[in-house]
């Protein structure tokens, strides 16, 4: 059968739940429809969890909430060798239950008048004469066919959605991270920290993570870039480094997936179409974070395509507003970003042993990532062409 | 096109590529459906139908590229 909408959302992530809502929150007169192709919103989960607190306050209160697992107040920066580097932060940040918080941004988009669709995956999509994009649906019931006025693509990482409407999605092989994690159970760490640890050997061109999901139970995973690889692959990375590091911790779950650690795609849209989130590149190329990120895109997306469609103009060129204000709002800096992660790929597992010795020479009260910094570029010239970098 | 850092893109279309001796194929006793090997693939041969992956044999290059990011070694080549 064949229905008719004004807003088509593919993939009811963070990015995905927060245009929908937003777009019915914008203009309430408009038909939003969300489709999941999973059974249930949030799962599987392909994430660390991790999330800052300004950016997740701008969407949801954390405190008390039933999908924030862990509150967050100290970094640890773990050396190549071992050594480790506690800086001294406030409230840091958040991990997430992600199969709740997913769930509780699509209730809230439900609340705002959307129409949820679960177990319903896009198959293809073409633009029709009057510009509407008739969208092939294949769910339990069979295949539907959705005439649409915009379609929101934050269907992640697989971007469908962006190369059906002609998008270049694709990413060069050094910006690719492959992610492999365990939630790892009966393990010692203090619950209250991050840990992340830097090395060639465990996960090159990348980083591993443990982050807490409750006393003794984390997320331990790592990313790497195959490229830079010595030729096993991700979870066989984790699974080495678990035996050194926690060789009596319980593997309970397992995941694995990609991270896009490049910058903004070129266009990201085009005649009726918007992409967002991880489907549209807009993953902080440093820290590999994207949580945040998607729904700040997901909400100029929702906000965007209403207002386009009660001006009765969903051309590419109105359409465009959305890229500017992305560019300005988060992917300006993730070009700069970029850029300081190309330079830091230059230097090797010596050079940051030798970096955390100099940052634990600071007082732990005084240890903030800038003074980290300051200090380093003192002693470690090596690192000017870096900073240098981030500013050019 | 035209303007293509290599003149690559304009070549390729008037002058196909010869026929790759080994494409990419995915084991789905493996394969998560991560969708990480989507993007990487340069001439878009990898698609997702009914969550499950696949190779177009018709359109992989045999370059590669797909087959040592795969986080759990579902891809694999294999001669065309």
């Amino acid at each position: 059968m064949t229905y008719d909408t004004d807003v088509l959302v593919i993939g009811a992530g963070p990015a995905g739940a927060v245009a929908a809502g937003e777009a019915k929150r914008a203009a309430p007169e408009l038909d939003v429809v969300l489709l999941e192709r999973d059974a249930a919103v949030g799962t599987p989960v392909r994430c660390a969890e991790g999330v800052g607190d300004a950016g997740l306050r701008e969407f949801a209160d954390p405190d008390g909430a039933p999908w924030a697992a862990r509150r967050i107040t100290r970094i640890v920066f773990v050396a190549p060798d071992d050594t480790e580097v506690k800086v001294a932060e406030r409230a840091v940040g958040w991990i997430l239950d992600r199969t709740r918080f997913d769930a509780f941004l699509a209730e809230q988009a439900v609340a705002l008048g959307a129409e949820l669709r679960v177990r319903t995956e896009a198959a293809g999509m073409t633009c029709e004469a009057d510009g509407r994009w008739r969208v092939r649906l294949r769910g339990a019931a069979g295949e539907d066919t959705c005439r649409t006025r915009v379609v929101i693509g934050a269907d992640g990482v697989e971007a469908m959605v962006g190369r059906w409407a002609g998008l270049d999605t694709r990413v060069p092989a050094r910006d690719m991270e492959s992610c492999a994690q365990y939630v790892l159970a009966g393990i010692d760490f203090d619950p209250d920290s991050i840990y992340l640890q830097f090395s060639d050997r465990i996960a090159p061109g990348g980083y591993a993570w443990v982050f807490p999901k409750g006393p003794g139970v984390a997320n331990v995973g790592l990313g790497l870039v195959a490229l830079k690889a010595d030729g096993r692959n991700a979870r066989q990375y984790l699974d080495d480094w678990i035996a050194r590091r926690y060789p009596r911790g319980q593997k309970t779950g397992c995941t694995v997936g990609g991270v896009i650690v490049h910058t903004t795609i070129r266009q990201t849209y085009t005649d009726g179409v918007l992409v967002a989130g991880d489907a549209a590149h807009m993953i902080n190329p440093l820290s590999g974070g994207g949580i945040v990120n998607a729904m700040k895109a997901g909400r100029l997306a929702g906000r965007i395509a209403a207002a386009a469609i009660r001006a009765g103009d969903t051309s590419a060129s109105r359409l465009s507003a959305y890229h500017a204000a992305w560019m300005e709002l988060l992917g300006d800096d993730h070009l700069k970003y970029y850029r300081l992660k190309r330079a830091l790929e230059g230097l090797d597992d010596q050079f940051f042993n030798s970096l955390a010795r100099t940052a634990n020479a600071i007082r732990p009260e005084q240890r903030t990532l800038g003074r980290i910094f300051a200090h380093a570029l003192v002693k470690h010239p090596q690192l000017l062409p870096v900073a240098a970098r981030f500013f050019i | 096109m035209l303007d293509a850092p290599d003149g690559g893109g304009y070549r390729s279309r008037m002058r196909p590529a010869p026929a790759p001796s080994e494409i990419a194929v995915v084991d789905l006793q493996v394969c998560d459906r991560c969708g990480l090997c989507l993007p990487l693939c340069p001439p878009e041969a990898i698609h997702l139908a009914l969550a499950d992956l696949v190779v177009d044999g018709r359109t992989c290059t045999g370059c590669r590229k797909c087959i040592a990011p795969c986080p759990v070694g579902a891809l694999a080549m294999v001669p065309a």
